[in-house]
């Protein structure tokens, strides 16, 4: 495209130059010649010759530079048009609004436009990685702090722990000291007891050989109580025999008493005899009942003389066991006394060692309480260095959401979004509320979603049941707030943009927020109010 | 009741024998023998009474059971059992025959105002010896029983 001041502005110059050149060539010829009172052929051959030239200067120099000057005009208008445009996309582009800077990207010359809209999304990827950089940091920031958290709380147990500890090994201590005196103690009774043992031993050995003296003669006893139970049998043999022979003989003697009544007053004598034989029958009869009588409780002494020689036998025997078994007892006392007593002493030295490994201990304890309250004051600057990151974060977070890009998680674009849909209802703001509700429920970092109109009266409002205690009015906070003197509405209407606060603190919940503010437009582009969405700090890591 | 025989006396001599809980009397005159108690031999199908056959002198001779014949309680075990033998039966038909008794006691005198009449069976009377009821036995009237 041709501009103004090149080669072409200068032909028309030129070629005036050499017209008046020629023109003068020929006055001054024509003049010469009417001088002369002839013709001046010069005068004649420069006439048609200029005329020529004028004819060509016309044809191939005016008329295109005629031509060209308004292809200049028009190529100015162009350049005007492209510039306005630029500089819109420019100042969408200065006020963060990628995506308006690419709307208007599209209306410049390709090219342009393709570096317009490569140079945005190049901008726009880096602001969103830096928002999702930012976030990352503050995840971290929080996992840091939680952690940080969690190793104070334990090193604050740990130094109660170590402290309990420390506490426990002194008593351990000063108890290892009680129980090497009381195993020193325990040592010397042992040793006493041992002796004593030693006495116990020989007593019970002396007990034990009288036992067995005991045994014997009771055994003796015994075998003479055997005798006499054999002599006594035989007595019985004998005093059967007798009582045989008694009861034969009363027999007879009652057939000899029978033969003498047989033979009458001849058998009378005989009779008496037979009588008197009888009577000595019966006799012997009653002293062999008597015999054995006598003998019957003679073999009962005997049996209770053997019952009893056996039981003092078994009870001998028990008794020999017994002893034996204390004897083997007070062995095994004695060995478990030297034992204990060899045991108490290696205690008292095994204690006394302890003490002194307890003391080491205690010392390696408070060196080591006065590590954790260092790492414990460490994790304390630890956590405040990583709030410190998260709120870093949060405002590299708000510096990128400075910038309205394509994205979900640009603040911007979702204010503009929701106003935009806000929008639709202008006039009807009592619609609004089911709409502000739906933005609360689908953006969980946002505790208030409201819009004003242009008079500054909030017209609809909807507060977060994940911030605030569902049902509660939102009245309270937004009766009586003028948003025209707030700094966000006031910056809405003077720029037409959406705008970002600064922090400050919740009426709502008390806690630091900050406001996306997006313009509510009609069809025309006319603001109608603005939609603010109060999001809570603590929660934009959510966004 | 009988006189001792050939001497007219009023009393009577008697062997007091013991079976089951009874004492019984016999009279001297009709005991042939008192013996220990002798092997009996039983006879099948004999009554209750008659124990069975026994050998005395080479001779058989019928064992009866005196406890049964007075209807005496049975006692204990005797220690020293005996047989009587006794002549039983009229005197013109008397014949040997045994009595099991369980203990042969003594010869006793009975007083005939003693004795209380009984009957005309074996018992033929009751006496009261040392506090104790005491049958005497009519012999004589066994072979008829």
């Amino acid at each position: 495209m041709a501009r103004p001041g090149d080669a072409l502005p200068r032909s028309p110059l030129i070629g005036l130059f050499l017209m008046i050149a020629l023109a003068a060539i020929a006055m001054i010829s024509l003049a010469i010649g009417m001088a002369h009172g002839t013709p001046n052929w010069v005068a004649y051959l420069v006439l048609p010759i200029g005329a020529a030239l004028f004819g060509l200067y016309v044809l191939f120099a005016f008329l295109p530079h005629l031509a060209q000057a308004r292809e200049l005009a028009e190529a100015e208008a162009a350049a005007r048009a492209l510039e306005q445009q630029l500089g819109l996309a420019i100042a969408d582009l200065q006020a963060g609004d990628l995506v308006a800077t690419l709307a208007h990207a599209e209306e410049l010359p390709p090219r342009l436009a393709a570096l317009v809209a490569n140079a945005s999304r190049a901008l726009g990827a880096l602001v969103q990685q830096i928002q999702n950089s930012s976030i990352e940091v503050a995840a971290s920031g929080s996992t840091v702090n939680a952690t940080a958290s969690e190793l104070a709380a334990g090193s604050s147990q740990q130094a109660a722990g170590v402290v309990e500890i420390t506490a426990t090994m002194e008593e351990l201590a000063r108890t290892a000291a009680q129980i090497a005196a009381n195993a020193a103690s325990q040592a010397e009774l042992a040793a006493q007891s041992e002796q004593s043992g030693d006495a116990g031993a020989l007593a019970v050995e002396d007990a034990l050989h009288g036992v067995e003296e005991v045994q014997k003669r009771i055994s003796g006893i015994a075998d003479r109580a055997d005798t006499l139970g054999a002599r006594s049998k035989e007595i019985y043999r004998v005093l059967e025999l007798i009582t045989e022979i008694a009861q034969e003989t009363h027999l007879l003697s009652l057939n000899a008493t029978i033969e003498a009544a047989a033979a009458g007053e001849h058998g009378r004598r005989f009779s008496v005899v037979a009588d008197e034989v009888r009577r000595l029958a019966q006799r012997s009869q009653e002293s062999v009942a008597s015999v054995r009588s006598l003998l019957d409780e003679f073999a009962g002494s005997i049996r209770t003389t053997v019952v009893a020689t056996e039981e003092g036998s078994k009870e001998a025997a028990r008794v020999l066991e017994r002893a034996r078994s204390a004897a083997a007892a007070i062995a095994d006392l004695r060995g478990a006394l030297a034992d204990t007593a060899r045991a108490a002493r290696e205690i008292s030295l095994a204690t006394q060692q302890q003490r002194t490994a307890s003391d080491q201990v205690v010392l390696t304890l408070k060196e080591v309480s006065q590590v954790i309250q260092r790492m414990a004051q460490g994790l304390k600057h630890f956590s405040a260095t990583s709030e410190r990151l998260h709120q870093l974060a949060l405002s590299i977070q708000l510096l990128t959401q400075s910038f309205r890009l394509d994205s979900p998680r640009s603040l911007k674009n979702l204010g503009e979004r929701w106003a935009g849909e806000v929008a639709l209802r202008a006039g009807h703001w009592e619609a609004l509320g089911p709409q502000m509700e739906d933005v609360v429920r689908q953006s969980p970092f946002v505790e208030l979603a409201f819009v004003a109109d242009m008079n500054g009266n909030v017209v609809a409002s909807s507060a977060n049941p994940e911030w605030v205690a569902e049902g509660t009015e939102t009245t309270s906070v937004t009766a009586g707030l003028n948003a025209k003197e707030r700094p966000w509405f006031q910056a809405v209407a003077r720029d037409g943009r959406c705008v970002i606060t600064p922090l400050y603190q919740s009426l709502l919940t008390g806690e630091r927020c900050f406001t996306v503010a997006a313009p509510v437009r009609d069809a025309r582009g006319a603001l109608l109010g603005v939609m603010g969405l109060d999001v809570n700090a603590r929660s934009w890591t959510k966004i | 009741m009988d006189p001792i025989p050939g001497t007219g006396a009023a009393s009577l001599r008697a062997l007091l024998v013991e079976t089951g809980e009874y004492l019984c009397a016999l009279p001297v005159n009709q005991v042939r023998q008192v013996v220990r108690a002798l092997p009996i031999h039983p006879l099948p199908g004999a009554s209750p009474e008659l124990l069975g056959l026994a050998e005395f002198t080479g001779e058989p001779i019928p064992v009866l059971d005196l406890g049964r014949l007075v209807g005496a309680p049975p006692a204990a075990r005797p220690a020293n059992p005996v047989t009587v033998v006794v002549w039983a039966g009229p005197p013109h038909a008397r014949e040997l025959v045994g009595l099991a008794a369980d203990a042969a006691l003594e010869i006793v005198e009975i007083a005939p105002a003693d004795v209380a009449a009984a009957g005309p069976g074996l018992v033929g009377g009751e006496v009261a010896l040392g506090g104790r009821p005491t049958c005497l036995l009519n012999l004589e009237a066994l072979g008829t029983a």
